[in-house]
């Protein structure tokens, strides 16, 4: 039972995380039918500006945070206007997009090594202080990532779901020769996309950064092959469907290494449970969880 | 004479290279219908296609008239047409399916139009009744009448002084034609101009102030819509079928 909680809390911790990065390819992907490889390592970005902005310029935690989201969107928006554009422009097909963000992805990784150096890394926090839940470690540090996280995507869910802008991208993904022709300006629909995406992940990537303890520039990279199986599950282009998929899948990831589930996985094998759990949707769901009709990637 | 509130003239244009408009000239004389009918791949969807930049435009010029004021609507960004009172119903796909029917009047919404949101939510559903029980329903749900409905809806929701219709009655049953027409009438009592491209052509013609023939990217008669509707010569070339 001790170990079931523990797992759950783990679960739920690590799920809320995949959440958020899921959230913000699952938006970009609805919006500008682009898979963004690159996503994993903007999770790395987040982490290292944070890092930098609390141990160099020793500024607070959440304001080195706050930096970190707002150059998360900076840099989304700069790939936007000198990237993605013109490739919507020339209309370049599914493999030039997944090139052109792999590309992007690896510039990302190496630049992060360049400027930060590729050492791992710790944030200034207290990780040991920890509660006692049924005989379950409950370390603070996590349970404030799960905190911060829930709200956070409480928010996004319901800007998405009420906010003008949110309607208009939620529009646009619809139909988006109609949205273009009743009023809605797609630009500025694709501009809060990016702003969503960069803000979410650079808040996964603390967050990352903080559960894990240690992290290095390949940390987003990890992650990314977890993430974008809760985006397959959770169907591809659905915000909250992403959400969902997210904490779904970081609860079997945990549970998977359970003793009392046939002895359970070592815990170093967990991406290895992600990729089944892709498989498995892209053979016998591929529309994911919710997907009414099938949108292929 | 009175300037007509949208003028289409010397309109040419079309898809890359391939040029399909080779000059259309259109009046819409303020709070008239007007309908444009013509054979399959004359280019009628092509020439609101061109307004909302769908389509090139390689001549002609598109102006609506208000409140003294022209505006050049070619050289106004397809997102802010609503803005200079022009609404759109495109032939397919007019609805957004997989949003709620609440949420696709709150799309069509336009703040710069001066109604509060609530009012005008409030005058669609008093007109569709049939939306009311079903706000928060999927547009896709709807029956082929309730998705023209809602699609008309959404397009009033920016209170645009032009409608601009491709095909309203495609697709619809027999009975539901009428409905539509009789609809059609109704929004114009209301105030607003309508410019409708439609297949139905005599029952088109007949609620039309005006007609255009268009064919090959042109225009081949006009008249009165009525006096269009009878006109046994362009009945039997035109619209024998119907
Ligand atoms: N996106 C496009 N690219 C290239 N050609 C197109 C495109 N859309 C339409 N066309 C061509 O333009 C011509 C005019 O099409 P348009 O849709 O304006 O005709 P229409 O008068 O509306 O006919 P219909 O009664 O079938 O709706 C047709 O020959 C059509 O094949
Ligand atoms: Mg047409």
């Amino acid at each position: 039972m001790t170990d079931f909680i523990q797992l759950l809390f783990n679960g739920l911790v690590e799920g809320s995380i995949f959440g958020i990065a899921a959230l913000g390819i699952s938006l970009v992907y609805s919006v500008l039918r682009l898979v963004n490889f690159a996503a994993g390592d903007f999770l790395t970005l987040g982490a290292f500006t944070t890092f930098f902005f609390t141990t160099s310029i020793k500024f607070p935690f959440v304001v080195a945070v706050v930096i970190s989201m707002v150059l998360g969107v900076a840099l989304s928006l700069i790939l936007e206007f000198i990237l993605w554009r013109k490739l919507r422009k020339i209309r370049a097909g599914t493999l030039a997009l997944f090139l052109v963000a792999t590309g992007v992805a690896f510039i990302v990784r190496q630049s992060i090594a360049m400027l930060f150096g590729s050492d791992s890394r710790r944030f200034e926090i207290d990780q040991i202080k920890s509660f006692e839940f049924f005989g379950a470690i409950i370390p603070q540090a996590q349970l404030i990532v799960l905190v911060c996280s829930s709200i956070a995507i409480t928010a996004i869910a319901i800007f998405i779901k009420k906010a003008s802008i949110g309607k208009d991208m939620r529009a646009y993904s619809d139909n988006p020769s109609l949205a273009a022709v009743s009023g809605i300006n797609v630009n500025r629909v694709i501009i809060a996309t990016w702003i969503i995406s960069g803000t979410f992940g650079a808040l996964a990537g603390v967050f990352q950064g903080t559960v894990q303890g240690q992290f290095t520039n390949a940390m987003g990279l990890d992650l990314l092959l977890s993430i974008l199986a809760a985006v397959v599950l959770g169907t591809i282009g659905d915000a909250y469907g992403a959400l969902i998929g997210g904490f779904v899948l970081g609860i079997v990831m945990e549970l998977s290494t359970w003793d009392a589930l046939l002895g359970g996985i070592p815990s170093t094998y967990k991406p290895v449970v992600a990729f089944v759990v892709l498989v498995i949707v892209l053979l016998f769901k591929p529309e994911g969880i919710f997907g009414v009709k099938a949108r292929k990637i | 004479m009175t300037k007509p509130l949208l003028t289409i003239s010397g309109l040419e244009g079309g898809y890359g290279d391939i040029k399909i408009l080779n000059g259309v000239n259109i009046e819409v004389p303020a709070k008239s219908i007007v309908t444009i009918v013509g054979p399959n791949g004359a280019g009628k969807s092509t020439i609101m296609k061109a307004i909302y930049g769908i389509a090139n435009v390689t001549a002609g010029s598109v102006t609506i008239h208000k409140d003294g004021v022209d505006h050049d609507v070619l050289a106004t960004k397809p997102y802010n047409l609503s803005k200079i009172g022009i609404g759109y119903v495109p032939q397919i796909e007019n609805i957004f399916s997989a949003m709620t029917i609440d949420e696709n009047l709150d799309v069509g919404f336009l703040p710069e139009s001066g109604k509060p949101l609530g009012e005008l939510k409030e005058s669609m559903y008093a007109r569709y009744p049939d939306l009311v029980s079903r706000k928060k329903d999927r547009a896709g749900q709807l029956s082929g009448g309730q998705r023209q409905m809602l699609a008309l809806a959404r397009a009033l929701m920016s209170a645009p002084d032009v409608l601009l219709l491709d095909e309203p009655s495609a697709g619809l049953a027999p009975a539901l034609v009428d409905q539509l027409f009789d609809e059609l009438v109704r929004i114009n009592e209301s105030g607003v101009t309508i410019l409708m491209v439609e297949q139905n052509a005599r029952r088109a013609l007949e609620i039309s102030t005006y007609g255009y023939v268009l064919d090959m990217g042109r225009n081949r008669h006009e008249g009165a819509g009525k006096s269009l509707a009878s006109d046994p010569e362009i009945v039997g070339i035109y619209f024998g079928k119907r």
